[in-house]
Formats: structure tokens, sequence, C-alpha cells
């Protein structure tokens, strides 16, 4: 007999669970496809629900949580903007926090990696994969609904400014999540890391409420997770944009 | 001031009006871009407007292309403005968002997958991954058909049939190669080979992107080891270049050196100008390899 397997839901996204075992902690996703894994992943099979590793070598956001973000998360039933989803690693996870009601509008400049994204949105009911340059956002405005939240992973020098100019055309009003893998690499080498993140903090903060910061190493050299809530006038997102809140869902704790 | 805004969302255009009430012009077949084929309806709508009322869209190229048609300067939508027009759309329907999304990006990726400049790069890719392959597999069947293992021997020549298709595809693929390098990037293909020149654009991730490079970066692309101040590798792609084996082994690095400078400019052409450079390129290049050859002690 297989002994019961013990998963914590994380409050802040109650579709992001932490699997505590003897030696070490991990973290999973629930899946919202199905079967076969995206990449190669791990699944886990609790009764009717499906979760998926979430491993941190793989993924930026899921290093970030290893090394205790503290910042907002994707919730189900939200919309989020995905800037740099690439084949759709992270993507798929982070679809999975949002959940059947949710959406994600994922969008990727590079046309090989998107054949990939979109085998993956054709099979995973909440992906929305659009082709197309994040620099220019009014380009695919046409594709992007109205969204509450914004992951970017770009890699780009100006990252900062990605991100800046896409929560102003599509997030809706001020506490609006901002999540950004600032990737310090791709900024040039006149600076080391340190001085990245600190010119990145700056530039950030003259839009957005900061939590700290979380570096990445030793899962992704040279790399941290860095955002807080949009800044701007009183009230949160407007009511048709909050989050479905659904009656607390019964655990099930059915027996494996 | 009142404004119209003229906002496209999931392949259809909406005019949302002063009044803040948005109205849909279906587009008749094509759910693509570019704008220009501007919906009838539409057209009479905005002919309608009064001279007090700005009009703006929300892209520049939508705002360029009904400027044309209509004959009056259209304006860009700023943020604020296009989010509120964007509120006023009619909510769509979960499935119907998906299936639209889904086709648009199906039908993008398609289109750019096609261009001539993709198609050059997934050939580079097959062909670099299909020489790898066969050349793993030729290593094999000479272990296997080494003289002792002659309980083996019958097995060669169903091997050999086996070997000779492959070569003809690699034969194939590689023609078709050098015909999609001569056209996409001419002078970087006349200056250092189709195949080096297609991998050189693969490994640049497009002919823009090569055409921005310096001949230090060309020179790198495609390398394993990791520069480094006391020892760097020195050539990537590059180590395959034309002419490469007419340079004495000690030479090669400058070989290479002197190579992407050119190739460099090469790609630069190809990528701006299409001017036909090949014939001092390789005129540079061949002066360069003879005077390698010269300086052997």
């Amino acid at each position: 007999m297989t002994p019961r397997v013990r998963l914590v839901p994380e409050p802040r996204s109650p579709r992001l669970v932490r699997r505590e075992m003897r030696d070490r902690t991990e973290l999973l996703t629930e899946a919202v496809g199905a079967l076969p894994p995206v990449y190669g992943e791990r699944w886990l099979h609790v009764g009717e629900r499906a979760y998926r590793q979430f491993e941190p070598g793989r993924s930026k956001l899921s290093a970030g949580l290893v090394r205790g973000w503290t910042g907002p998360l994707p919730a189900p039933g939200e919309s989020w903007l995905y800037l740099g989803a690439a084949s759709g690693t992270t993507a798929s996870h982070v679809a999975d926090l949002l959940g059947p009601e949710g959406r994600l509008y994922a969008v990727e400049r590079s046309p090989r990696p998107f054949a990939r994204l979109l085998a993956l949105a054709e099979r995973w009911p909440n992906l929305l994969p659009v082709l197309a340059d994040a620099r220019a956002p009014r380009g695919y405005a046409a594709w992007v609904g109205p969204a509450l939240g914004l992951y970017a992973d770009v890699a780009q020098p100006d990252q900062v400014a990605i991100v800046r100019t896409n929560a102003e055309l599509f997030l809706e009003g001020a506490g609006a999540p901002v999540v950004l893998a600032l990737k310090t690499a791709s900024m040039g080498r006149e600076r080391d890391p340190a001085g990245h993140l600190e010119a990145a903090t700056r530039e950030l903060a003259s839009f957005v409420d900061l939590v700290p910061s979380v570096r990445l190493d030793p899962f992704h050299r040279g790399h941290f997770l860095l955002g807080g809530r949009l800044r701007g006038g009183a009230g949160g997102p407007p009511r048709s944009l909050r989050p479905v809140t659904r009656a607390a869902r019964p655990r099930a704790r059915r027996r494996s | 001031m009142a404004t119209a805004v003229v906002v496209a969302r999931l392949g259809e255009l909406y005019l949302v009006g002063p009044d803040g009430r948005a109205r849909s012009f279906p587009r008749a077949a094509s759910r693509e871009l570019p704008a220009a084929a501007l919906p009838a309806g539409l057209e009479r709508e905005l002919r309608t407007l009064p001279g007090e009322v700005a009009l703006v869209a929300d892209e520049p190229g939508r705002a360029e292309a009904i400027s044309a048609v209509l004959g009056r300067r259209l304006g860009l939508a700023t943020d604020e403005t296009l989010r509120s027009a964007r509120r006023a759309l009619p909510r769509v329907a979960r499935t119907a968002e998906r299936a639209a999304v889904l086709a648009h990006a199906r039908a993008t990726l398609e289109r750019v997958l096609a261009s001539p400049e993709e198609v050059l790069i997934s050939l580079a890719r097959e062909e670099e991954r299909f020489e790898r392959a066969v050349g793993r597999e030729q290593r094999a069947a000479e272990a296997f058909l080494a003289p002792e293992q002659t309980s083996l021997r019958e097995y060669a020549a169903a091997w050999a049939a086996v070997r000779a298709s492959l070569e003809r595809h690699h034969e194939r693929l590689r023609d078709r190669l050098a015909e999609q390098a001569r056209r996409v990037v001419p002078n970087l293909a006349a200056l250092v080979g189709e195949r080096v020149a297609a991998r050189l654009v693969a490994g640049a991730g497009g002919v823009e992107a090569l055409g921005r490079m310096r001949g230090a970066r060309i020179q790198l692309l495609g390398s394993r080891r990791r520069p480094s101040p006391e020892r760097g590798p020195r050539f990537g792609v590059l180590y395959r270049a034309d002419r490469m084996e007419d340079v004495p082994p000690d030479r090669r690095g400058a070989y290479a050196r002197s190579l992407a400078a050119l190739a460099a400019i090469a790609a630069r052409a190809d990528a701006t100008t299409r001017a036909d450079l090949s014939p001092r390129l390789v005129a540079r290049r061949d002066r360069r390899v003879e005077q390698l050859r010269a300086r052997r002690p």
C-alpha cells in the first residue's frame, strides 16, 4: 500500500501545493490539461486530481518560490499576461495556477519555440498563445483580453521597459500583480548582477510597489525574481476582473 | 473633446463612438492584418462622423491604412483611450475567444515559418542534425564491419543499401540548402560557402540579427568552448568555411579572424542593401589565403 500523500496548498494560490517529504519539499501545480507530460515533468495523481511537479531548476517562478518569494502569485480564475512564454514550460504551470476558469495570454516572439507552445495550447484549455514581439504591444492587443496580472520572462536588455509598456496597456487598475524574472546576463557586462538588479529595481519601483526581490541562484545563475503590485489610483481592479471566487472547495482527501 | 476609436479585437473591427458604445464591423474573409481591407459599413460610418470628433485607431498601421482610405488624418489612441475603448467592447465567450486566438496563432506561425529566411534556418538545422546522425552511423558501421566480425558480413550489403539511400537524401538536402542560401544570403554564401552561411544565419537566429553582429561575434558563432581571456576558441561554424583547408593549420585562427570580418560585411549587405559585393569580398579572401600561405616559415 502506498503511503498517504500529504499536500499543503499555498494560501496565495491554492492550486499550488507543497508536498512535504522526509528530506525535502516538492512544489506541484494542479494540472489543467491531461497527460502526457508537457516537458517530461513528473505527474502525481491524488484521487481525481492530477498534479505536476514544478521544478525549480526548470522554471524561474518555481525557483523564486523555493527561495521565498513573498509577492503576488497567479490565483484561480484570474486572467494573466505572460511575456516570453518560449515553449511553455513555465507558462503551463502558470496556466495551472489560474485554473480552468482563468486565462493565460502567452506572448512569444520566436517561431520555433512558439510551434511547441501552440501544440501545448491546443491541449491546455486556458492557454492562449500569441506570436508577437512583446516590445510592440499595440501589434497584438487585438488578441489579448484585459489582464489582471503580468508575468514577464523576456531576457532582453530593455526588459523593464517592456514590462512597463505592457502593464500600462493591458493591466486594469492599481494593485495589479506584476512579476518579472530578471536575467542580468542579457543586460550587458558593464555591471555585475547586483548592479543590474539595483538599476532594474529602481526602474520598476517607479510604477510598481515592490516586494523584496529574491535571488534565483543556484537554480538560475544571475537571475532574480522581482515585482509587486502596480501603483496607481485608489481601489482595486474593476469588479468584472476580480477573480471568480468559489465557495471553499471540498478538499478531496481520498486515499490514493 | 469627443473621440471615436477604431479597435480590433479577435479579428473583428469595432468603432467605439464618442458615446462610449461599441459597434462591430465584421471583416469579410481574412482575419489578418493589414487593415487595408476596411469593411464597407465601417467606412460609411467613419465618413458620417462629424468633423469635431477626433478619430483615433489602436495601432499605427491601422491608423495609416484608414487615413489613406478616408483622406483624413487618424491619430494613435493613447493607452488610456484605448483601454476605455476596449472596456466598451462586448464580452467574448470563452470558447469563441479561444478558437479565434488559436486560429490566429496557427495562421501567423505558418506565415512566419514559410518565409525564405525561416526555411533556410530549418534546412540548416536539419542538415546539421542529419550530418551528425549519418556520421554516428558511419562509425558504428565501421566497427560493426571490422574484419574479425566475419559472421556479420552478410549484413554488409543491406547496410550499404541503407547508406546509399541516406546519402542520396543528404545530397538532396544539401542542394536545397545551397539554393536557399544563395537566394537569402548571396554575398555570405559566395564568401564562406552555402552550408556555412546557412549555419551562421541559423546560429544568429536570422539574417537581420547576423547583419547586426560584429566580426568577432561571427567568428565564434557555433563554438563550443566558453570564451576566456587565457584560452578561448578560435572558430565555431567558420572552421568549415570555404578555403579553410588551403590555409596551414597553425594559421587557421588568423584566417578565421579575417574571414569573420569579411563575413560581417557580407552579412550586413545581405541584411540591408542586398548589393552584390561578392566578387570584391572573394578577391580579398583569396588574397588573404595567399598571404597566409606565403608567410609560412
